[in-house]
């Protein structure tokens, strides 16, 4: 294995249910006002201080950076970024003045002129937040001792939106919750996690059409709370989501009219000629569900990836040239095959 | 991901709204962008009448009584102009704005007290702060006790531990 093997391609703690996990730092620099209200030229000044910050720390991470200018990016390579989510949405948008900082196996990354001047995130396989935010504090730390990031008192870290404030930290897992979400509970816990201050929404889509059965489980709350205690807390609603998933799961697959249904998901992937992605994000949700309950013998990380890498944006990317619907349809296909055929 | 009204388009932009008096965000494809009348690079702007609801709920009622021509002395911003956009202008408007932030704020967070990391140059200010307000008890006592020799140590003390941040005393 590589070293820069990306966290879709290898199976971490909790892997049969947690895809991936999520820190995210809003910081700002004291000395400009927020993004918003900043020139392009002001902006890119930002940039160049940080990306010099980093540069000049001894940290062996500061190596592993590489420095995007999202202006220069075509719009497949942007959109690629967003589904692998190394980008946010927002940052996708009117990107002259926004820069990106991210690691070559793309686990930590730093929007820089997002909603607030720095987006601190960390990306890693599996159930892994101390892990991630562990990382995210040393980023952070390494920072803000060069740059000097705005701080209140009472209010702590100050980012352009209120909801922010405080530890400026978002916490998320990204769960595949396949018999959760068939059995419909996950409309009824979406109620009941909002009154704990935590979110959950689909990860490429939203509520029953969550795509792939993937969703995002993150703290809202940051103001009055710990670091520590928003990721236990998001820690410990996440593994009553885990087993309960498992229990429904397993009683489900049991049915043989699950097994059916799971195993001509796996014949369509392995056979069919064109593939959209809608439909590939659908069966490879069956199939990797199959594949936690030993009904197939296949590798989960092979299929987790699939799932990223199927998506519109990245295949385009992949392939270095522009492709019609059909043309994607067609390809997506093809690499299902090679894949699952094997 | 996909847009969340149609649920089949990709998203590409991205929005924060007020609906039924509760701040949401939303990704949303270019076009429910468009028939929300949301654009890609000011996504605030003609988003006017969402946005009366947005002063009303997200900030309280808190609107100012005094004069609105209150600026902020950093960036210019003055609050009905944080309050309009949903965006506050620089990190001193929370100073500035304060009192009229806070109640939002405590709506949003259920809280109005930081409890998380404290950055390694804040905790030196902190810590400097505290150590002025120790010296300056030193001084009342000593100027009350008539002595006068450590009082004058003490002043300069505290004058040069007012000076700056920068220079640590002895
Ligand atoms: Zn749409
Ligand atoms: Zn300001």
């Amino acid at each position: 294995m590589t070293a820069t093997e990306k966290w879709y391609e290898k199976s971490g703690e909790q892997g049969d249910v947690v895809i991936s996990s999520r820190i995210r730092l809003a910081r700002n620099l004291k000395n400009y006002p927020f993004p918003h209200l900043l020139s392009v030229q002001q902006k890119t000044e930002i940039a160049m201080k940080v990306k010099e910050a980093l540069e000049q720390s001894n940290s062996y991470i500061a190596k592993e950076f590489q420095f995007i200018s999202m202006s220069e990016l075509s719009a497949a390579q942007t959109g690629s970024l967003m589904e692998r989510h190394i980008i946010s949405p927002e940052f996708a948008n009117d990107r002259k003045g926004k820069y990106l900082l991210l690691t070559k196996d793309e686990t930590v990354s730093i929007m820089i002129n997002e909603e607030d001047h720095l987006r601190i995130q960390v990306l890693t396989e599996g159930l892994s937040l101390e892990k991630a935010y562990e990382t995210a504090d040393k980023i952070d730390t390494l920072l803000d001792n060069a740059l000097g990031f705005a701080f209140h008192d009472k209010l702590g870290y100050l980012t352009q939106c209120p909801t922010n404030i405080g530890t400026g930290l978002r916490a998320s897992v990204m769960l595949h919750l396949p018999s959760l979400q068939s059995s419909k509970v996950v409309e009824r816990l979406k109620d009941n996690l909002s009154k704990i201050g935590l979110t959950l929404r689909g990860t490429f889509g939203e509520g029953t059409q969550a795509l792939g059965g993937m969703y995002q489980l993150s703290n809202q709350v940051t103001l009055g709370i710990s670091e520590e205690t928003a990721i236990e807390n998001l820690k410990s609603v996440a593994m009553q989501i885990i087993e309960n998933e498992r229990s429904v799961r397993s009683q489900f697959c049991k049915r043989t009219e699950t097994q059916d249904y799971i195993m001509r998901c796996l014949g369509t992937l392995k056979y069919a000629v064109l593939m959209s992605n809608q439909e590939s994000m659908k069966l490879l949700s069956a199939v990797r569900m199959g594949i936690n309950e030993k009904l197939i013998e296949e590798d989960i990380a092979k299929v987790t990836k699939l799932m990223i890498i199927l998506q519109p944006y990245t295949l385009i990317k992949n392939a270095e040239k522009e492709l019609s619907p059909t043309q994607r349809d067609l390809l997506r296909a093809e690499m299902l095959k090679e894949a699952l055929n094997q | 991901m996909l847009c969340e009204l149609c649920g089949k388009h990709q998203a590409t932009t991205y929005s924060k709204t007020i609906i039924n008096g509760e701040y949401t965000e939303m990704y949303l494809c270019s076009e429910c962008a468009k028939a929300k009348g949301i654009g890609i690079n000011n996504i605030f702007s003609q988003t006017a009448t969402d946005f009366s609801s947005f002063l009303g709920s997200f900030f309280g009622g808190g609107l100012p009584s005094r004069t609105s021509a209150t600026r902020c002395k950093s960036c210019g911003s003055a609050f009905t102009d944080i309050a309009r956009s949903g965006k506050v202008g620089c990190a001193e408007c929370y100073s500035n704005f304060y009192e009229e932030l806070l109640p939002s704020i405590q709506k949003i967070h259920g809280n109005i007290q930081h409890r998380g990391k404290i950055p390694t140059g804040a905790s030196a200010e902190v810590k400097r702060k505290r150590d002025i307000e120790k010296t300056k008890r030193e001084l009342e006592q000593a100027v009350k006790e008539e002595n006068f020799e450590l009082a004058v140590k003490l002043r300069d003390k505290i004058k040069e531990m007012e000076g700056g941040g920068n220079h640590d005393s002895n």
